[in-house]
């Protein structure tokens, strides 16, 4: 009964489209922050997650919402979640603060897209970071977990945000040690041991020719007499720069003429 | 002519020697000293009254392979009347039978009389303090090497050497580079400026030594290097009783291409270091003349040392000056290999160690 009753209610969720129009707490309100089309959550989960969501949201006012899709109708991830977003009207206050995680199951790819606020607490380093976290909950089906990590993560970077310091990459969490470097490290210590044992081994090899005689010039017997410098030409050569700490969030424009920040990525 | 002279005391008519803790001659009998000049009239008189004790060895039939005794000289003893045989370089040695140092006097008259001698200032005992110092704190040396260590035979020995004046004339072009970096936003930036640089002058060097000694391998010689010229003085044959001594083999001629090799290196180094300012400096055309050369003769002090491990043979060689102590030494390969093991795994564990320091510092 209660699978017919949400059936029908995202059927009218799809359906219906009205023009935005700010609700008394900031929000349009018009749509769930949990849009859920091929019923991939269960009924507990998905109830649970629009608490979340919607506590964070207005606790932080600024609005989080999940969109599972079954396929993007054939086009770009980043085009079909900014039009999803400017069509429901998400978004606190005039300039829509918001963010929206989209899933998609046909294409097994994921999008976040931003807006207002979300644009410049949601930097391109901390939705890399939020992908990072959620996609082993995502590449093993458990898009629960992947959602709560993401509602998880919103919080988490908008009171970053908030306190004056979007997340960006020095924030990113150290990636572990490589293990290239453990044959590095034998090369140079093998290497080291060498120049070392090199060195006691010449210790014992005292006799050698000398080449110089620069003990015999007679003190103060120098005298320079011819003494020129003369510039002949210069180059110069660049080198492109590579960019570090990315403290910057990319943008675009929707086709509806807003401008959204976002990125994605597959699982 | 005489050939053969030792120095008797005046005093009690033993024979004296060259002591090198009171750079005095010492008779070892009487303890009496003099100074080396005071037997210098001395030894002049002894000179003019001695006959011809030169004996040539005549070759006895069959018993001499032809060319065998070429440069074998034997003179006879005149404190014992026994056989003290040398080559025809040797200038100054000890008897084998009674021990009276001996000088040959031929070897040094005339033409082949050293301009200046540097008299030996550290005796027998420092040398071999020397060695001892020299097996020391050496890790891979092999351990039986230093405890087996017996010396053959020590011996002081006057070698001959060549001193070398002359003053350089250097014209030499150089191609030199500056470099200047800087950046922006998006490009780091890299001038290279290119300068053609001229540097022209003179240098004077002062008693430049080659090895005048074919007996004496060059770099063992080299190695002692420097001696210090100020305490040169005044050739005396009585400084050489007690030591043995050899005259020069290689002449001042046949010196002179290796004294030009070094004394154009150093000109060429000391130029260089005249170009500063630039990030890479290559010498493009050198020409360096040499004039006002001047070749004196000399000896210098060595104490050689030899000694026999495995069926090989070591050298060693002190600077009878300095103290300037030089010899190569075995290598223990078995230590090296474990040695090279062991610092292997320690330094690979550092360099592991600084790797993930500085991961956690967020730097790699």
């Amino acid at each position: 009964m209660k699978k017919v009753v949400t059936l029908t209610l995202v059927l009218f969720i799809c359906l219906v489209s009205v023009v935005p129009a700010l609700g008394a707490n900031g929000f349009a309100e018009e749509y769930y922050r949990v849009v859920d089309k091929p019923l991939i959550l269960d009924n507990t989960d998905r109830e649970t997650l629009l608490a979340k969501l919607d506590e964070i949201s207005v606790r932080q006012s600024l609005e989080v919402v999940v969109m599972i899709t079954k396929s993007l109708d054939g086009e770009e991830i980043a085009t079909y979640a900014d039009d999803a977003y400017d069509e429901r009207s998400y978004g606190y206050g005039e300039n829509q603060d918001g963010v929206m995680l989209l899933i998609d199951m046909e294409t097994r790819s994921w999008y976040i897209s931003t807006h207002g606020y979300g644009i410049t607490a949601f930097t391109d380093a901390g939705i890399k970071h939020i992908g990072d976290e959620m996609k082993p909950y995502l590449s093993s089906e458990d898009y629960i977990g992947a959602c709560n990590v993401y509602a998880d993560k919103c919080d988490e970077l908008i009171t970053m945000a908030r306190n004056g310091e979007p997340f960006d990459s020095s924030d990113l969490p150290d990636e572990p040690l490589s293990i290239v470097w453990i044959p590095i490290s034998i090369a140079i210590g093998i290497a080291a041991a060498l120049i070392v044992v090199k060195g006691m081994k010449s210790n014992l090899k005292t006799v050698r020719k000398k080449k110089e005689a620069n003990t015999y010039v007679k003190n103060g017997s120098m005298v320079v007499t011819e003494n020129y410098d003369s510039f002949l030409y210069s180059q110069v050569t660049k080198t492109q720069v590579q960019k570090q700490n990315n403290s910057s969030s990319s943008t675009h424009t929707s086709s509806s003429g807003t401008t959204h920040g976002g990125g994605g990525g597959s699982f | 002519m005489s050939v053969l002279q030792e120095y008797k005391c005046p005093c009690c008519g033993g024979a004296i020697e060259f002591n090198s803790a009171t750079q005095k001659m010492k008779c070892p009998y009487c303890d009496a000293e003099f100074e080396p000049e005071a037997l210098k009239s001395y030894d002049n008189a002894v000179q003019n009254d001695a006959g011809s004790n030169m004996e040539w060895e005549t070759p006895a039939g069959g018993q001499w392979q032809q060319g065998e005794t070429d440069g074998l000289l034997t003179y006879s003893c005149k404190s014992c009347g026994g056989e003290i045989v040398g080559d025809e370089n040797t200038g100054a040695t000890s008897c084998p039978y009674c021990g009276n140092p001996v000088v040959m006097m031929g070897q040094f008259s005339g033409d082949l009389k050293p301009d200046i001698i540097i008299p030996f200032k550290l005796d027998k005992k420092a040398a071999k303090a020397g060695l001892m110092k020299h097996l020391s704190g050496k890790r891979l040396l092999p351990k039986v090497f230093k405890d087996q260590n017996h010396i053959d035979e020590i011996k002081g020995v006057y070698v001959p050497f060549w001193l070398f004046d002359t003053q350089a004339n250097a014209h030499v072009r150089y191609k030199a580079t500056r470099m200047r970096t800087w950046s922006d936003s998006n490009y780091k930036y890299t001038e290279t400026s290119y300068y053609a640089v001229q540097r022209g002058g003179n240098i004077t060097f002062e008693n430049v030594p080659v090895d005048g000694s074919s007996k004496m391998p060059d770099d063992l010689m080299e190695s002692i290097e420097p001696f210090n010229i100020a305490e040169a003085k005044e050739f005396q044959p009585a400084y050489l009783a007690g030591y043995l001594a050899d005259k020069y083999d290689v002449t001042a001629q046949q010196s002179i291409p290796h004294a030009n090799e070094r004394i154009e290196k150093s000109t060429q180094e000391a130029f260089a270091k005249t170009v500063t300012g630039y990030n890479s400096v290559i010498p493009e055309s050198t020409n360096i003349n040499l004039y006002g050369g001047r070749a004196r003769y000399a000896l210098y002090p060595v104490w050689i040392l030899n000694t026999t491990w495995k069926d090989k043979k070591y050298t060693f060689a002190m600077n009878g000056q300095t103290g300037k102590f030089i010899g190569d030494l075995p290598v223990d390969n078995a230590a090296a290999t474990k040695l090279t093991v062991a610092l292997s795994a320690a330094f690979s564990v550092g360099a592991y160690a600084i790797v993930f320091l500085l991961h956690m510092l967020g730097i790699l």
